[in-house]
């Protein structure tokens, strides 16, 4: 979306609010509609907020002409300041990990020093002035004009020169640091040299180590991890996520190059990843795509994202893809519409321990884990799914949809929009398990509160995933309908709530869920503070805000507001979201 | 490919002054890619007395990749392994340069002998040993370099007849036992690999 425009608009919480939806302006075939979803952003600073923290990046994306031509500066600049030849310059540069100022400050501390460490003679020395010398490799004479030198004057005939530069490159990036083969000099063998005397072949592959260094032996660059992806990624550290997204869209944790983990730290990544791996051999199960119905026992393959499945006919049993139970068991009564994430409560219902050695397992730390894991798994496969289906809706449905309900390709950008908010909240998801994995069980109220947010998350997403889905299908399928405007409202809505949520959540969760067991009611510290944006239906359906509420008493150290839904901590008098009273 | 010319000229500048350095390189067979080099025991070390056999491989990229080189004499020091002789010393690694040669290369082993560097070890025991308890690491050096690294007492005499013995002609026997350096098993290899 184009942030430009929307700053114009600013003051016009309206207009913005548009935008959120579908990036389209034409939200005027139904206002009344629209009027539905304006409280999502209630408060239009809000809105601003994220805006300029979209626009604002801490990173540049370079591709290969990028990364050269930065070398090429700060390889001029450098010889410029210090006065030396560019090929002089770059071998400082390589030699210091191309900080410029890192060169600078050495060099103006002890310029002979850095030369001897270096190798860079002042004063080169010519080739002895004699009419004829002894190569010191092959040991043979040769006349002085066929002889080659590095800036210290040990001769060597090119056909040496060419075997010690060509195994030196093909052995790998340490050509870029050449010294003279004499092995007591360290006088360094420079660029120009190296190009004059190598193969074509050779020239080309020191030319590449020369451009990866610049990356790779660089603090502030990486390359992007994605395979194939050519891209790296200039950060500037201090300050703000290490989250990048690079060019191939591929967005992963500039620190610790895993791919983006927030709202959990990179230590914590680590922790898990080594965990995953211990574990991997127990969770070779899990990993099965498929499970038995739990009806009919046939296996049913999961073939769409969301955890609602329908076994094929005549089954037709609807079950959750998680606890395997009944999905008519998954509305308010069992606590929580769509939610799954209670794995304490599935316990305590009985769920999970039907028999002692259930019992018995329960007290497994392996139990707990794969708890996690699986849901874990579960996201991240239901992620890659929906990056497919996001493909294949942008590739062919796009198209068929324009036809089928006569709208133009622009304006069903709200459909790719919806798509990719699913797959950064399967993303998000993923990672409060292994967030949820790591939260100490004696850490009761954050831990209840945890799972409040994230079950809340888990509804919200399965929400948007449903519609944008199987309620897309219907026009997918269908002729024109009538009712595909209601959809567009329905679906960017959801959309915009959802992101709301999302990123409320990672900021309460990167936070430490900090507002718990503090003095909730006096911090506005940004943390949960409009987490309630989760659910759209609470306008529409007053008697599911209520159902919302009763489930929330049952949570002790918090409660949910009626009007907006979101949760308070216990201290608190006035709703932090809406200021109402409880 | 090896460069050969490079390793006939090194092999007759390293026999030249073997009176001055004891120093050997010599051919194990007809290629040259395989070589025997023969170092002394450096005076005032526990290897003092001893002749020490380095089996020695060219690569293909000599004098550009460094010369492969093991002890083929069993020899009790915390840089090479006990077990198969294998030697941890830089400049046959990474800080080998082209402008070397097999001769400095032998040199360094010697000066690797008379100072071992415990901290960077081949063989974890011997250095262990060589830490905490040096009167037993140098005995048991000493002991090493009288079992295996001292021409045999038996007279060359006794070796050829022993070898003529075994079936193969005396000529052959005297010549072979002469470029080995005495060694009678390492001559008894070459004649039956001849
Ligand atoms: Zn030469
Ligand atoms: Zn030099
Ligand atoms: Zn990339
Ligand atoms: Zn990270
Ligand atoms: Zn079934
Ligand atoms: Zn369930
Ligand atoms: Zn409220």
């Amino acid at each position: 979306m184009d942030s430009e425009d929307d700053m114009h608009d600013a003051n016009d919480a309206e207009s913005l609010d548009d935008d959120f939806y579908s990036g389209e302006t034409a939200m005027d075939s139904d206002d009344g509609d629209a009027a539905d979803y304006e409280f999502i952003d209630n408060d239009s600073d809000d809105s601003d907020d994220l805006l300029s923290r979209r626009s604002q990046q801490n990173y540049t994306i370079l591709n290969e002409s990028d990364i050269h031509l930065r070398q090429e500066d700060d390889i001029m600049k450098i010889a410029s300041i210090l006065s030396i030849s560019n090929v002089a310059a770059a071998i400082l540069l390589r030699h210091y990990n191309w900080s410029v100022s890192k060169v600078n400050d050495e060099w103006f501390a002890d310029e002979e020093k850095v030369r001897r460490v270096v190798g860079l003679l002042e004063d080169p020395r010519a080739l002895p002035n004699v009419k004829e010398l002894t190569c010191g490799i092959c040991f043979e004479v040769y006349s002085s004009d066929s002889m080659r030198s590095a800036a210290c004057g040990h001769p060597f005939c090119v056909t040496c020169w060419q075997g010690y530069i060509s195994t030196s490159i093909n052995d790998g990036p340490g050509c870029l640091m050449l010294r003279c083969p004499d092995p007591s000099c360290s006088a360094a063998v420079g660029q120009d040299m190296i190009v004059s005397m190598a193969s074509h072949e050779d020239t080309e592959k020191y030319q590449r180590y020369f451009l990866r260094s610049f990356v790779e032996d660089n603090r502030k660059t990486k390359w992007c991890p994605a395979p194939g992806c050519d891209y790296a990624v200039d950060f500037i550290v201090g300050g703000g996520t290490f989250d990048v997204t690079c060019g191939c869209s591929y967005s992963f944790c500039w620190n610790c190059t895993e791919e983006a983990h927030r709202p959990v730290d990179c230590d914590t990544v680590s922790k898990w990843i080594m965990k995953n791996s211990a574990e991997s051999e127990n969770m070779n199960w899990i990993l099965a795509n498929s499970k038995p119905c739990p009806k009919c026992k046939r296996p049913i393959e999961k073939n769409q994202g969301c955890m609602h499945i329908t076994c094929t006919p005549p089954c037709k049993f609807e079950f959750c893809w998680l606890c395997l139970g009944a999905w008519s068991d998954h509305g308010e009564r069992t606590g929580g519409f769509y939610a799954c994430n209670r794995y304490e409560a599935a316990k305590q219902e009985g769920v999970y321990d039907d028999t002692e050695k259930r019992r018995e397992m329960a007290k497994n730390s392996l139990e707990r884990y794969t708890h996690y894991y699986e849901r874990w798994a579960t996201n991240q496969s239901s992620r890659q799914k929906a990056l497919a289906d996001l493909q294949q809706m942008q590739s062919i449905h796009l198209e068929k949809l324009s036809d089928r309900q006569g709208q133009p390709e622009s304006q069903l950008k709200f459909i790719t929009e919806a798509w990719l908010q699913i797959v950064e909240c399967r993303r998000v998801l993923k990672w409060t398990y292994a967030y949820g994995y790591y939260l100490p069980e004696r850490e009761h109220g954050k831990r209840q509160f945890f799972e409040y947010l994230q079950g809340e998350a888990e509804s919200g997403l399965e929400r948007l995933h449903q519609c944008a889905e199987k309620e897309l299908q219907t026009y997918l399928t269908g002729g024109p309908s009538k009712d595909f405007n209601e959809f567009r409202m329905k679906l960017a809505g959801l959309t915009s709530v959802t992101r709301n949520y999302f990123e409320n959540l990672v900021r309460a969760l990167e936070n430490g869920l900090s507002d718990v067991d503090g003095h909730g009611g006096s911090s506005r510290t940004g943390g949960t503070r409009s987490l309630g944006a989760g659910s759209s239906k609470s306008r529409g359906s007053r008697s599911k805000g209520a159902a919302r509420s009763s489930r929330a008493t049952d949570d002790s150290a918090h409660w949910s507001c009626e009007y907006c839904t979101f949760a308070n901590a216990k201290s608190a008098t006035v709703c932090q979201m809406c200021q109402q009273r409880r | 490919m090896v460069d050969f010319s490079r390793v006939q000229k090194e092999l007759q500048e390293c026999n030249r002054d073997i009176n001055v350095s004891g120093i050997s390189v010599n051919p194990k067979s007809d290629n040259l890619t395989n070589l025997i080099g023969t170092i002394p025991g450096p005076i005032g070390t526990p290897y003092e007395g001893g002749t020490f056999k380095i089996d020695i491989n060219l690569p293909d990229g000599y004098p550009f990749e460094p010369p492969k080189m093991k002890f083929a004499t069993k020899v009790w020091h915390p840089n090479i392994s006990s077990q198969s002789g294998a030697i941890c010393l830089d400049i046959l690694k990474d800080q080998w340069s082209p402008a070397l040669t097999l001769k400095t290369a032998l040199l360094s082993i010697q000066a690797l002998l008379s100072a071992p560097e415990p901290d960077d070890p081949q063989d974890a025991v011997v250095a262990q040993q060589y830490l905490k308890d040096y009167q037993t690491f140098a005995s048991t050096a000493r002991y090493w370099t009288e079992s295996f690294a001292k021409i045999s007492s038996l007279g060359v005499e006794e070796k050829v007849q022993k070898l003529v013995e075994m079936g193969f002609p005396e000529g052959l026997v005297r010549s072979t036992l002469e470029v080995v350096g005495g060694d009678e098993n390492m001559a008894l290899e070459k004649l039956c690999s001849a």
